[in-house]
């Protein structure tokens, strides 16, 4: 048994504790709010992120982050892209070069397109950083259901610890040195969500959406290396693993936005009336930009970027994507 | 080394060096072996190129004789005695030129040395001879950047300089501006090539320069040179490394480091956390040293196009070696009052965290974080050789990007570059290496182009997120005046001037050089920028 520190408890980063604390090790759980701060303590329920289940006795809860970097140097961070660099610099004072922080957030930061574990080492002293990305949903880890991920890092030390803490009956974790990799394709894999609902919506077949996740992959693969990347990685649990798990599931935010645009809808309808923007909305935007900068191209975020941000029709844009002549599969990117 | 630091880092290294052997061993039959066959087999290349009259020569042939005929009978413990025999010889050898009297003397020999050495330059022109006694040595390098700091620290903890590498002169232009800066001596590795030079080799040893013979390529020899420099950094000695390797063919800022010799910092930091040591700070300070013209840009380029990618490791044969050559250089240069510029960047600790001015290793956002936590299980510091070896390449990438910052650009970078831009684009789509021998389409530019371009670069270097340094004439701005400044130094030293000016025109004559000194400029991406531009 071991003392364990994670940072935010939104569905994903409680499930985590979850797994960590019926694994037996001593939790500490930051949250932001109070009050899911003492629900978690009293009643061993987060009723806002994961209804009807019920918590590991071994998770504690607190809204005191310098008693939670303090509680443990193994620090797990669970939160939103868009809120990892507040949340990375608020913990810096209280970090020291002992600790090792493994992030389970995927997505890429807006326009600087930096990844999760480069804003972490431009925010903290921290060296020791790792990610977690695989196919997770966390309902089904909830049930125990049996999954796997990947924890990546370029230290032998986070990899070891980190499976010796996660790895359970239930809940197999690979280890890997490919951060980038691992981080490209929890950011990427939401781009072809979009897409994929796209395609649902509009009541294509498993042809097509087959046809769309695997030329996805590929042009995963291509950013990724583009960006430092061990291919061989997209082939695995955070690369065509995530894909898959995350295109297949209706209940993915990224895929509803999808829907919606093939319904006709702008995204300022789709803003307005799911409060929130799916990552791959913005991700698709960002890696835009990064394809173009680096000569990169990609059709399917050429083709999800014209829908979202261009306003065109979605048949067209399909039509478009199927016009183009097909090249070698494996070597050329490309449609 | 001081003597009785010598005796200890006899003792130190050879035990180090064969426990780590013995170590890897354990449970892999015949590893002991393995490692005494790679050394014979080596050593036995090297050997037969080698003068057999030379008594170093036959006192190796003997030793690697004896090993030989034991070795096919020799039990571990045997074996190990036989490693150790080798090792305590590589040791002794590489110890064996440091002389305590001349560390003591280093610092009052040292300027006197140089004045000779400038004097000796200026015999043939005895205007230059008056100008050098009356102006002084302070006149030709430059010391610039973080220097306060780094004398701060020198106290604090041991100093390990880790400068750009583009040139024989580097250490000995290195070693003045520490002097200049009342920092001891340091401590360093010096290729023995560099002491072919008569004039020079007076320096090298003078510098605290130990002779590392390049030619042994055992991995046991290998390894005794990094556990002492590792013992060195741990004795306190401040030391150099260039963490290029090699000097930089093509003339780019090294962005690509190497990370063996680098390795040793995080190693001696450790151990001096394990040993208890009072000040176990080593700060590393990333530093570039900057010539106007380049001593032998010439051999150099022409080795880079050889073999893109793989330079060859030593040359032996270049301008360095060739004393009047030197000479010749050094008065022209110093005749056109061009300073090389010495300039220091912002020191760091072993894991490329920046430093305050007491030492304190601090956080990206400024906060201090105490170092021992990255070397450390639960508070006790462990050695961890993959966790450090990640530390270093991390240590590398700080160093690396303190090189772009700190690259100081001369008026003979932005006249290279420019030209060089002015080919590509005169010549769209030709091979780059008939290019360079034909020339292209034109053998000249229009001096308003030319300073168009020069203009548009000088726009791009300043659009840069994180551009290099710029000397004062480049920073000045005046276009005209930079374009005249590189040309009047390229015509002064090289066998061919690389660019001249007739009429209104630049006539581009040797353009490798052109490459050379543009090529200073790449690894910013101007380029993108440029075209973004046009």
């Amino acid at each position: 048994m071991q003392k364990v520190t994670v940072i935010g408890a939104g569905s994903w980063g409680t499930t985590l504790a979850d797994v960590l604390g019926s694994n037996g090790h001593e939790v500490l759980l930051w949250a932001r709010s109070e009050e899911r701060c003492a629900e978690i303590n009293e009643q061993h329920t987060n009723s806002r992120y994961l209804p009807g289940f019920d918590l590991s006795p071994n998770i504690t809860a607190t809204s005191d982050l310098e008693r939670a970097c303090g509680h443990s140097h193994w620090i797990l961070l669970v939160v939103p892209s868009h809120g990892l660099r507040q949340c990375a610099r608020d913990m810096g004072g209280f970090l020291s070069g002992e600790h090792m922080i493994v992030h389970a957030t995927k997505g890429i930061e807006q326009q600087s397109f930096r990844r999760m574990s480069q804003v972490l080492r431009e925010e903290t002293s921290v060296r020791k950083i790792g990610v977690l990305s695989g196919p997770n949903l966390a309902r089904e880890i909830m049930r125990r259901q049996p999954a796997g991920t990947l924890v990546a890092s370029k230290y032998r030390e986070v990899l070891e610890r980190s499976q010796a803490l996660l790895h359970s009956p239930t809940f197999r974790v690979y280890t890997g040195s490919d951060v980038v990799g691992a981080e490209v394709g929890g950011a990427f894999k939401n781009i072809v969500a979009v897409a994929a609902g796209v395609v649902d919506q509009l009541g294509m077949g498993d042809n097509t959406r087959a046809l769309l996740l695997t030329r996805g992959l590929n042009e995963m693969a291509h950013v990724g290396a583009a960006m430092g990347a061990n291919v061989l990685t997209f082939g695995g649990l955070a690369g065509i693993g995530d894909l898959m798990c995350t295109c297949a599931s209706p209940l993915s935010r990224n895929h509803q936005v999808g829907e919606r645009l093939a319904r006709g809808q702008s995204l300022e309808q789709i803003r307005a009336e799911m409060h929130m923007v799916a990552e791959g909305v913005k991700t698709a935007r960002s890696t835009f930009q990064f394809a173009a900068h680096h000569s990169l191209d990609l059709p399917i975020v050429r083709a999800v970027h014209a829908v979202i941000y261009e306003q065109r029709p979605v048949v067209e844009v399909i039509q478009d994507l199927m016009a183009l002549p097909a090249s070698h599969e494996l070597v050329e990117l490309s449609w | 080394m001081r003597r009785e630091d010598q005796d200890r880092a006899l003792v130190e290294v050879t035990s180090r060096v064969v426990d780590s052997f013995v170590r890897g061993a354990e449970g892999r039959e015949g590893h002991l072996e393995g490692v005494l066959s790679d050394t014979l087999y080596h050593e036995g290349l090297r050997l037969e190129r080698a003068d057999p009259s030379d008594p170093a020569t036959r006192a190796y042939r003997e030793l690697y004789g004896r090993v030989r005929r034991e070795l096919g009978s020799a039990s571990p413990s045997r074996q190990k005695e036989l490693l150790t025999e080798i090792t305590r010889q590589y040791c002794e050898e590489v110890l064996g030129n440091f002389d305590e009297r001349v560390y003591r003397i280093a610092t009052s020999v040292l300027p006197h040395g140089l004045s000779a050495l400038l004097k000796g330059a200026s015999l043939r022109r005895v205007a230059n001879m008056d100008i050098l006694l009356r102006r002084g040595l302070q006149e030709y390098v430059s010391v610039e950047g973080e220097v306060d700091h780094v004398r701060a620290l020198m106290d604090r903890g041991t100093l390990l300089v880790t400068p750009t590498h583009g040139s024989n002169l580097d250490s000995p232009v290195l070693g003045y501006a520490i002097y200049l800066m009342g920092v001891p001596p340091l401590t360093y590795g010096a290729g023995l090539n560099l002491f072919d030079n008569p004039v020079l080799s007076f320096f090298m040893s003078n510098l605290g320069a130990y002779k590392v013979d390049r030619r042994k390529q055992a991995k046991l020899y290998k390894a005794v040179l990094k556990e002492y420099s590792t013992c060195a950094l741990e004795m306190g000695y401040h030391s150099l490394f260039f963490p290029g390797g090699t000097r930089s063919r093509s003339g780019e800022v090294e962005r690509k480091l190497k990370k063996g010799l680098l390795g040793t910092a995080v190693r001696a930091y450790t151990n001096n956390l394990q040993a208890g040591r009072s000040k176990p700070d080593i700060f590393v300070v990333p530093t570039t040293i900057n010539y106007k013209l380049v001593l032998e840009s010439e051999t150099l380029i022409e080795d880079h196009l050889k073999e893109v990618g793989k330079a060859r490791f030593i040359i032996s044969d270049d301008e360095f070696s060739r004393p009047r050559r030197v000479l010749n250089f050094m008065s022209n240069l110093f005749s056109l009052d061009a300073r090389i510029v010495v300039r220091f960047g912002k020191p760091l600790d072993v894991f490329g965290n920046p430093v305050d001015l007491e030492g304190r290793s601090l956080d990206p956002k400024g906060r201090v974080v105490d170092p021992r936590g990255y070397v450390s299980r639960n508070g006790v510091p462990v050695r961890d050789d993959q966790r450090d070896q990640q530390y270093t390449n991390e240590l590398a990438d700080v160093i690396g990007a303190s090189f772009g910052r700190d690259n100081v650009v001369m008026s003979t970078n932005v006249l290279g570059f420019v030209l060089n831009n002015l080919l590509q684009r005169a010549n769209p789509g030709m091979d780059p290496y008939r290019l360079l021998r034909s020339g292209g389409v034109q053998d000249s530019f229009p001096m308003a182009e030319v300073h168009a371009e020069v203009q548009r670069v000088l726009g791009a270097i300043d659009a840069l997120a994180d551009p290099p340094s710029l000397e004062a004439v480049v920073a000045r701005g005046d276009v005209p005046d930079i374009v005249n400044d590189a040309l009047k130094h390229f015509a002064i030293y090289h066998t061919h001037d690389a660019a001249e000016r007739c009429g209104d025109r630049v006539f581009h004559h040797d353009r490798k050089l052109l490459l050379f000194y543009g090529n200073r400029l790449r690894g910013y991406d101007l380029g993108r920028s440029l075209a973004a531009d046009r």
